[in-house]
């Protein structure tokens, strides 16, 4: 294996012993779907209050393309809509249904067992319909970022496409982007056959010429059922398992040296186009089964749980009810944590729904919780040393605490990944996170002329 | 339908544990070895510039945060570790309220005026030094010759230059001296700063704990190597050569615990190096040319005023691209 890339991180410990089975979750008695399903745009609900619905109908959708469609994830009915929170803390327009525990689906066209010949046009169709959502930050609908280079220009205008880059390589990445996440991981291990179908697919739509595999070298499990798909066009691609090798940029930076022009570029800037596993197997299922997005697959650790679970959710299951159906009890809970240990959202209240973009459940006990009482930064240089972004943290965030947004943006405040590797290592304790995202909302506030 | 209280916080909701008062009193433990040495040449000397620095430093941070109605801070070990590292550097024949004075001005103007932690520009330790070196060169100049043993306690101390004096009259009366001695610590000096096996040891310890990087000590020991050994060959009846340089003197105490110091060095590894480099070449430079015999802590002074500057060397930002073709 060649030399790859290096880049700044930090190994970080994890639960040991995992290979987690996939569970899947009972049917939830009541889901609450946001309308705000990604970052970028709220859908318009369809149904309204007293509406009877099946599973995988629309209930939320818009005219832009970039949006992806809203089904319901149960069969039931319109109980109310109205604002609920989310899980970055805000109330969002929200359609829940009252399940009537018979999961009755719409009427889906038969399974098409060759939709490995699917023509891009009508690959691209199935996936819009379906509204998958990838795992990402920001997380965007899985159509958009595989629209296909060969769709004439007007077709692209009036959907409202940017000019695409032609993509050569597509990097699949199983590589998971928090420890004590193992959903990319879990997924590979379980269902290796349907992913490589589903990478064809996607491999056709954007035209890449080559696949690379990415799993963490550790990951030996994964490495050895892969090991025989390695061939024609397929690359196996060890990644470090220095946190945080999972995520985009860093991924690409390992596997081709090249950078994401940051802040707003993607991989696909470069040429190459990073997806990871678990949308990957949501697109076999769109593309197979004609099957919209209903579900999800989460890490949940933490608590009670002596090892991680991995669940199949259905999107809209309020937190109270994943935690009720894996029998813990909410007011052991200190912290409930949308996401992994490093970059997921803290919430306040247990009614906050499973999201498209949700990947992992962390929770911690009233003990587990780390407190502190942040202190002056006095530049000891932890922070510098773990960025993988080579930023200057220390300065980063003592700019963002005293205002200085201007010479925060000169030090590339806006190339932040946030990973929160600068927080974990702090001596100082200090919210470097928070520091880092509000001095990006200052800037974005005195560019629109707030 | 009120739910417990949940915790909210931004991200990370993990900590690796590292804390300020956990660095201090990693570093405290590194200086204890060489502190040990200290005590057993020096005795009494050694023992009074321990107990009365650390008291002092840390009463007079207490003292100046009362004073300045702030949070006080010293249970984060680091006024104790000033006064440790100051009880090292000074003769272990400077009175009692010498090694008092030099803690407080330390505390009070080399670290409390300027904010605190991280705040200061210069090395609190360095600047305790260098006020009493120039306010009191009499007093500073009070070096013991070593005693091993119940020696140093039972018999009055004998007052010897130290190597790095008698080298600017006599090149050759250093020569016959053998250089594990000068190891080992078996010479007049500071309390903390002659035993170079046991500094080597403590700073061995900091890298493989990853208090410190290696970058700045190894900057500093190369830096002064190469000047020495270049020095030397050119004349060798003038400039002795890196054996001794670095075996006598502050240079490796400094290299070690002095320019890994956290918040008057620069963040970043080229910065480091640097930082390293140039307090191994002024010293040096210090040495051969210079008014004082060691000039190792004004050295470090010097590049602290630098640091700003070394802090503009910084390693290419991830994602900064022009404009992709």
């Amino acid at each position: 294996m060649k030399k790859r890339p290096s880049f700044q991180g930090l190994h970080l410990p994890e639960a040991p012993g995992l290979d987690p089975k996939i569970e899947t979750a009972p049917l939830p008695k009541k889901v609450v779907l946001l309308m705000e399903q990604h970052p970028g745009g709220i859908c318009e609900p369809v149904v309204s209050k007293g509406d009877q619905v099946k599973t995988g109908q629309v209930v939320g959708k818009s005219d832009r393309f970039d949006l992806a469609d809203l089904h319901a994830t149960v069969s039931g009915t319109v109980s109310d809509v109205t604002l609920q929170p989310d899980p970055r803390g805000n109330k969002v327009p929200a359609v829940i249904i009252e399940s009537d525990d018979r999961d009755e689906w719409v009427e889906l066209p038969e399974p098409d067992e060759h939709f490995a010949q699917l023509k891009a046009e009508e690959a691209l169709n199935r996936l819009r319909h379906a509204g998958i959502v990838e795992i990402g930050n920001p997380a965007v609908p899985l159509h958009v970022k595989v629209v296909p280079p060969e769709l004439p220009d007007t077709y692209l205008f009036l959907v409202g496409i940017p000019v695409l880059k032609k993509v050569h390589t597509l990097i699949i990445n199983a590589v998971d982007s928090e420890p004590n996440v193992f959903i990319r991981r879990g997924l590979l291990r379980h269902h290796p056959d349907d992913l490589i179908k589903g990478i064809r697919v996607l491999r056709t739509m954007v035209g890449a010429e080559k696949v690379v595999l990415a799993v963490s070298e550790t990951d030996q499990l994964s490495i050895d059922r892969l090991g025989p798909y390695a061939k024609a066009g397929f690359e196996l691609f060890g990644a470090s398992d220095k946190y945080p090798s999972g995520l985009e940029p860093i991924l690409v930076k390992q596997v081709s040296g090249k950078e994401i022009p940051l802040p707003d570029g993607t991989s696909r800037d470069t040429g190459y186009l990073v997806q990871d596993v678990v949308t990957v197997m949501n697109a076999v299922e769109a593309l197979r089964d004609h099957k919209p997005q209903v579900d999800k697959l989460i890490t949940v650790f933490g608590s009670s749980l002596s090892r991680p679970k991995n669940l199949r959710v259905r999107i809209g299951t309020p937190v109270r009810d994943v935690l009720g159906s894996l029998s813990i009890k909410p007011d052991t809970l200190g912290k409930v944590i949308f996401g992994g240990p490093l970059l997921g959202y803290a919430q306040y209240t247990l009614d906050v729904p499973i999201t498209k973009e949700t990947y992992a459940l962390t929770l911690q006990n009233e003990k587990g919780v780390h407190e502190f009482s942040p202190n002056a930064c006095f530049n000891c240089g932890a922070c510098v040393d773990v960025c993988p972004i080579n930023l200057l943290p220390n300065e980063l965030s003592r700019f963002c605490e005293f205002g200085r947004f201007e010479q925060a943006e000169n030090g590339f405040l806006l190339h932040c990944i946030e990973c929160g590797l600068c927080g974990y290592v702090c001596p100082a304790a200090r919210p470097m996170v928070h520091f880092m995202r509000y001095g990006k909302s200052e800037i974005a506030a005195r560019k629109v002329g707030v | 339908m009120t739910s417990r209280r949940l915790h909210v916080s931004m991200s990370p909701h993990v900590h690796g544990g590292v804390t300020v008062s956990r660095l201090m009193s990693q570093t405290m433990l590194a200086l204890a070895p060489a502190a040990v040495v200290g005590i057993y040449y020096f005795g009494w000397g050694a023992v009074k510039n321990l107990v009365v620095a650390v008291l002092v430093a840390v009463a007079a941070e207490a003292a100046m945060q009362r004073i300045m109605k702030r949070r006080i801070s010293v249970c984060d070990g680091h006024a104790a570790l000033i006064g440790l590292l100051l009880a090292l550097m000074f003769p272990p024949g400077l009175p009692w309220w010498g090694v008092a004075l030099g803690a407080v001005v330390a505390i009070v103007l080399g670290k409390q005026i300027y904010g605190g932690l991280g705040n200061n520009p210069f090395n609190p330790a360095a600047v305790g030094w260098i006020v009493m070196s120039v306010a009191y060169p009499n007093y500073m100049a009070l070096y013991y010759a070593p005693q091993a043993g119940g020696a140093s306690f039972l018999q009055s101390p004998i007052i010897e230059q130290i190597p790095l004096t008698v080298v600017r009259g006599d090149l050759s009366e250093l020569l016959s001296y053998p250089w594990w001695k000068l190891f080992i610590g078996y010479q007049a000096g500071g309390v903390g700063e002659v035993c170079i096996a046991a500094l080597l040891l403590g700073g061995i310890y900091l890298i493989a704990k990853g208090v410190i990087s290696w970058h700045a000590p190894v900057g500093a020991i190369l830096s002064a190597t190469v000047f020495t050994l270049l020095c030397n060959s050119i004349n060798p009846e003038v400039f002795a050569g890196p054996s001794f340089h670095l075996l006598t003197g502050g240079l490796v105490f400094s290299a070690f615990f002095l320019v890994t110091d956290k918040g008057t060095t620069p963040v970043t590894r080229q910065g480091k190096l640097l930082a390293g480099v140039m307090v191994g070449a002024l010293t040096i430079l210090i040495r051969y040319w210079g008014g004082y015999p060691d000039g190792v802590f004004f050295a470090v002074l010097l590049t602290n005023a630098i640091t700003p500057l070394l802090d503009r060397i910084r390693p290419a930002v991830y994602g900064r691209v022009k404009k992709v073709a």
